[in-house]
């Protein structure tokens, strides 16, 4: 009998690994390609120097007034001397503080959700969730823990962005669980009453609810209220917010197995053991790409508050840009700056969103 | 048994030599030479990986390769767009997992080749295609959508679907092994029909009644060679390799 | 389902076996519903009471007047841009117009643009070329992580602004003129005999469907294929020109021309709208090109490998096997997006474009003080115009849909 002498493996012709070939499969594989590829280089050839020029080698970088730039490149001078204002808008800065805390706690707290032994992880994230907000009110406006009061039109910037969203997605929460229940109801009129309500605030622009907001609401309260303007165009966001999230929510529960309510049935748990002790944990964690997708969305629409004149980070921007002793047009500076911060936190939820799932699709797998 | 075996002494219809191919740097076919004569029925088995589904999507040119050579039919592979479309509509191929096309009908499915790239008129390629159609038994289900078919029937279906496209060689890939056993047999039975008319079909398959049934030669194959090549009788019960009798042990004992 | 009800029989039956006393009614499943449902509408008919009574009694206190009255009186104030003629005297209702027409224009710029942009980037994520790959990520990327209200500022703000004035153009053939005021491009004034352009264009346009279901006829009985897109093409082109060089071209270019400060004649596209368009296009691009990537991903390389080996070229795989499977789960998608768009283009009150929100509920409510008649009109032209789009995009949805998997 003869033994099997596998011819031994030779290295690929040179022609056809290395980086030339390389180059040759994924560059130049054409002639139609190849111009695409020249012409794509040439456009970065044209640009980017000179874009590298205005924003590190001939830009400003030292100083505190529009007078320090004097080069041709940019000026962040300017982003340097309102990164204060863009951040914590008017905030007395004796009590910047407090923000600073909130700060603090809110990474704490999606700490603890991920981190916390297991057994009393769901029950004390989702407590320290729900606090978070109230506890935000309390040490931000200061009246009720014997603080100086900060009102809240001093209230702004980019943490403002960051507050609002966080708050109205948390108070969401509860809220787009019920409509989503609401909407796979069996009973027709919770049923019609959720899907009106669900399709109502997904379908209206925005910028509408934030009117609503800021000038029909008022009329809505019994006459001598006065609600704060931050507080209803939060209600607002709550609303908004949780029209999309039942959405998401409905999908969640679509994708959780039948069996898993035959199984939290057949074990006797009531209705609302089942949904919320077996059902809520899954929902929420197969849902959480498009929550984290869905949030990314209020985050970025937080700016449209500069409309009803909430002083948010673009507000303070546009006061920035046209304050008097700044008139040297840092327009694009300044753009650049907020569309930087912005983008590095949506991209960054958006990165973490796609890693879940690929997880997730992983887990399914194996 | 041996009425089904074919005549020798017929041309090559496929002519492969020193064929050598990578992905990257992983040598994955190495040396493979192989002649088929027309009307040949060669099965081709070996481990999972060893690069049977490799060597013959190269014949239908689905992957490229760097060395050696390849005609089929009397044209030589070479990279030219046209010279591949004249061998593909020569070769048809049945894959794993069938890949019908889930937005068209049945009928439509079999007409689509004949109909785009034969230029047929529309009523004489819808008579081909319900002839062959009712050669593998499923005429009722012509205006049905891949969707609403059991796998067996999909995978008669795709073979009506090559058959139409009227190919001097036929490739199969595993065409048994996404199915449930008792649909297996109902392919197979199409299989051994049209081996019995003469198609020149080169199949990798692990059905070894099949292979004992109609092949004219077994080509066992491990990482990325032919290690051994035989008439199935002399292949199945006297294995000249310590390789192809440990595989044969291993597939025959489950 | 069988199971559940098997199971919640066993259940009803043990519970009635349990001591032998009937259940108490409040454990009726059905009453319960009964119950939730009836304390919802007692809670939402609370509600709806306390909020008009308030809003009644909040209009009184502070004299807004109600009802639609409005609409026929004189709003005196006079718009940046309309499509129809208005003057200041013009009545609320007919700004209402206006601002209906300028959301609709900017709304159907933003979804051409949009498309085209989303498009020819998904596309691009499949090229053999590396570059090119890089370059759609990098769109993609960019610009679907940057609020849109930013973007509208940027193209406002940071760019159009900055052009020269009006001395200073940028010019594209002393035709066609970019500056701070606007983009001038000339406009076609057609004379006496120009109906026949219009009339030949509109002939090759119903020519190309008799076109296409000619060359089908003519492939099914032949076998013959036609090269339908090139000819549809020539024809659309073709025609209207052959017909204005047949009559003499009756038509005369009106230039835009520079008098004093500003240029005058052709049409004029004012910076609000090319901000807004260009942002719309631009962002919601960014999530059509995600959506035509996700649909061409979703088809499994083996249609592809099926068709090849039955010998179709790759412009046929193309367009019988991939375009019609991605077309499934890209129109779902689009249409959402497009209804954002419609939604976003309510942005235009930030830079001051004159469309429905911001003449209606940006001025007119901020004049009349009816907030809730104003908010409420444009509210429902919204609702309308997503309807219309989900419509559209769902008869779509229906020729490209598959009876099954
Ligand atoms: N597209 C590819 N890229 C890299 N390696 C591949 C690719 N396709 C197959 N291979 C590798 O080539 C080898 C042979 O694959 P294949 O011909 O499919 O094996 P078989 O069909 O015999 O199971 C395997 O080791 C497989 O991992
Ligand atoms: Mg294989």
């Amino acid at each position: 009998m003869r033994e099997f002498q596998p011819v031994p493996a030779r290295p690929a012709p040179v022609k056809t690994v290395g980086p030339v070939a390389w180059a040759r499969a994924n560059l130049f594989s054409s002639i139609p390609n190849s111009m695409m590829t020249l012409f794509v280089m040439a456009l970065f050839v044209y640009f980017i120097p000179p874009i590298v020029d205005w924003a590190f080698l001939s830009a400003n970088w030292t100083g505190t007034t529009e007078d320090a730039c004097v080069r041709d490149g940019a000026c962040w001078v300017f982003v340097k001397a309102w990164s204060y204002q863009f951040f914590y808008g008017t905030y007395p800065e004796e009590e910047v503080w407090r923000i600073n805390l909130m700060l603090g706690l809110l990474v704490l707290v999606i700490a603890a959700s991920f981190t916390l032994p297991k057994h009393i992880r769901l029950k004390a994230s989702v407590a320290a969730w729900l606090l978070l907000p109230l506890v935000g009110i309390a040490v931000l406006d200061g009246r009720l823990l014997g603080l100086n009061q900060v009102t809240t039109d001093l209230w702004g910037g980019f943490t403002l962005n960051v507050f609002m969203a966080a708050a109205s997605i948390i108070v969401a929460f509860p809220f787009s669980f019920l409509w989503a229940l609401g909407r796979r109801s069996e009973m027709p009129f919770i049923r019609s009453v959720s899907i009106i309500f669900i399709e109502f605030f997904r379908g209206v622009p925005v910028l509408s609810l934030f009117f609503m907001g800021s000038v029909m609401l008022p009329l809505f309260f019994a006459e001598g209220t006065n609600v704060d303007k931050l507080i209803r165009v939060w209600i607002v966001l709550i609303f908004f917010m949780s029209g999309y999230m039942a959405e998401v929510f409905r999908g969640g529960f679509q994708a959780v197995p039948s069996g898993q309510y035959e199984a939290a049935d057949s074990i006797g748990l009531s209705y609302w053991q089942k949904i919320l002790l077996i059902i809520l944990p899954q929902v929420i964690k197969v849902s959480m790409p498009n929550i984290l997708a869905t949030f990314v969305m209020l985050f970025k629409n937080t700016t449209f508050l500069l409309i009803i004149g909430i002083p948010e980070v673009v507000q303070t921007l546009q006061t920035a840009l046209s304050n008097s002793y700044w008139l040297g047009g840092h327009a694009l500076e300044g753009y650049l700056f907020v569309f930087l911060v912005f983008w590095s936190s949506c991209f960054s939820m958006s990165l973490l969103a796609r890693r879940i799932e690929r997880q997730m699709n992983t887990d399914k797998r194996g | 048994m041996s009425a089904v075996k074919s005549s020798s002494g017929a041309e090559d219809i496929i002519v492969i030599e020193n064929l050598n191919k990578w992905y990257g740097n992983f040598h994955v076919l190495r040396d493979i030479n192989l002649r088929v004569k027309k009307g040949e029925r060669i099965v081709i088995c070996g481990p999972s990986g060893s690069g049977k589904s490799t060597t013959i999507r190269c014949i239908n040119r689905l992957e490229e390769f760097q060395e050696g050579s390849l005609v089929v039919d009397g044209v030589e592979m070479i990279n030219d767009v046209k010279n591949i479309e004249t061998i593909r509509k020569d070769v048809g191929m049945v894959f794993q997992h069938f890949n019908l096309f889930p937005h068209l009908t049945i009928l439509e499915n079999l007409t689509l080749g004949p109909i785009w790239v034969q230029k047929k008129p529309k009523a004489e390629a819808e008579a081909t295609a319900m002839q062959y159609l009712e050669r593998v038994k499923i005429p009722d289900q012509a205006d049905k959508y891949p969707g609403q078919l059991s796998g067996g029937q999909q995978q008669r279906v795709a073979i009506a679907r090559s058959l139409c496209m009227n190919p001097n060689i036929m490739l199969f890939d595993e065409p048994t092994s996404a199915l449930d056993p008792e649909m297996i047999k109902e392919v197979l039975d199409v299989m051994v029909e049209l081996a019995q008319e003469g198609m020149t079909m080169l199949c990798v398959t692990h059905e070894m009644g099949f292979a004992k049934k109609v092949a004219d030669r077994v080509i066992f194959m491990d990482a990325g060679q032919i290690v051994e090549e035989n008439e199935p009788n002399e292949f199945f019960n006297n294995p000249q390799n310590e390789r192809t009798k440990l595989f044969l042990s291993q597939i025959l004992n489950h | 389902m069988l199971k559940q009800k098997t199971l919640e029989q066993t259940k009803a039956a043990a519970r009635r076996n349990k001591g032998g006393r009937s259940a108490a009614f409040y454990n009726n499943p059905e009453i319960r519903a009964l119950g939730y449902q009836l304390l919802l509408v007692l809670g939402l008919g609370y509600f709806f009471y306390s909020v008009i009574s308030n809003v009644l009694a909040n209009m009184e206190a502070t004299g807004i007047k109600t009802g639609f009255g409005f609409l026929t009186a004189s709003a005196g104030y006079d718009v940046l841009m309309s499509l129809i003629p208005f003057e200041a005297t013009d009545t609320y209702g007919r700004i209402f117009i206006v601002g209906f027409l300028n959301t609709i224009l900017v709304s159907v710029i933003g979804i051409f643009f949009a498309t085209v942009l989303g498009f020819i980037f998904g596309v691009a994520h499949f090229s053999h070329n590396w570059l090119i790959r890089k370059v759609a990520v990098l769109y993609v990327e960019i610009f679907r992580n940057i609020p849109l209200l930013l973007q509208v500022f940027f193209w406002y703000f940071a760019v159009l602004a900055t052009l020269p004035s009006a001395r200073q153009s940028l010019s594209l053939g002393e035709a066609i003129f970019l500056n701070v005021r606007g983009l001038y491009v000339p406009k076609m004034v057609g004379s006496d005999l120009f109906w026949v352009a219009e009339v030949a264009l509109a002939v090759a346009i119903a020519g190309i469907f008799v076109l296409r279901r000619w060359a089908k006829r003519r492939q099914a009985l032949t076998g013959q294929i036609f090269p339908v897109f090139y000819t549809s093409i020539a024809m659309v082109i073709g025609l209207p020109v052959a017909a204005l060089l047949l009559t003499g071209l009756p038509f005369t270019v009106e230039y835009p021309e520079l008098r004093g400060f500003n240029y005058f004649g052709g049409i004029t596209i004012i910076p609000e709208l090319m901000a807004l368009a260009i942002a719309l296009s631009v962002y919601t691009g960014s999530f059509i090109a995600e959506a035509v990537r996700a649909g061409v991903q979703s088809i499994p390389q083996g249609q592809t490998e099926a068709a090849r080996s039955l010998g179709l070229s790759e412009k046929r795989i193309m367009s019988l096997i991939i375009v019609p499977q991605a077309m499934r789960v890209i129109v779902p998608l689009l249409n959402s997006e497009y209804q954002s768009l419609v939604k976003n283009s309510t942005l235009a009150a930030a830079i001051g474009y004159p469309d429905l929100f911001n003449v209606f509920v940006g001025t007119a409510l901020n004049q009349t003080g009816q907030a809730i008649e104003t908010i409420f009109m444009t509210i429902v032209v919204y609702f309308i115009v997503n309807m219309v789009i989900s419509f559209l995009m769902n008869r779509l949805n229906n020729a490209v849909a598959l009876v099954s998997r």
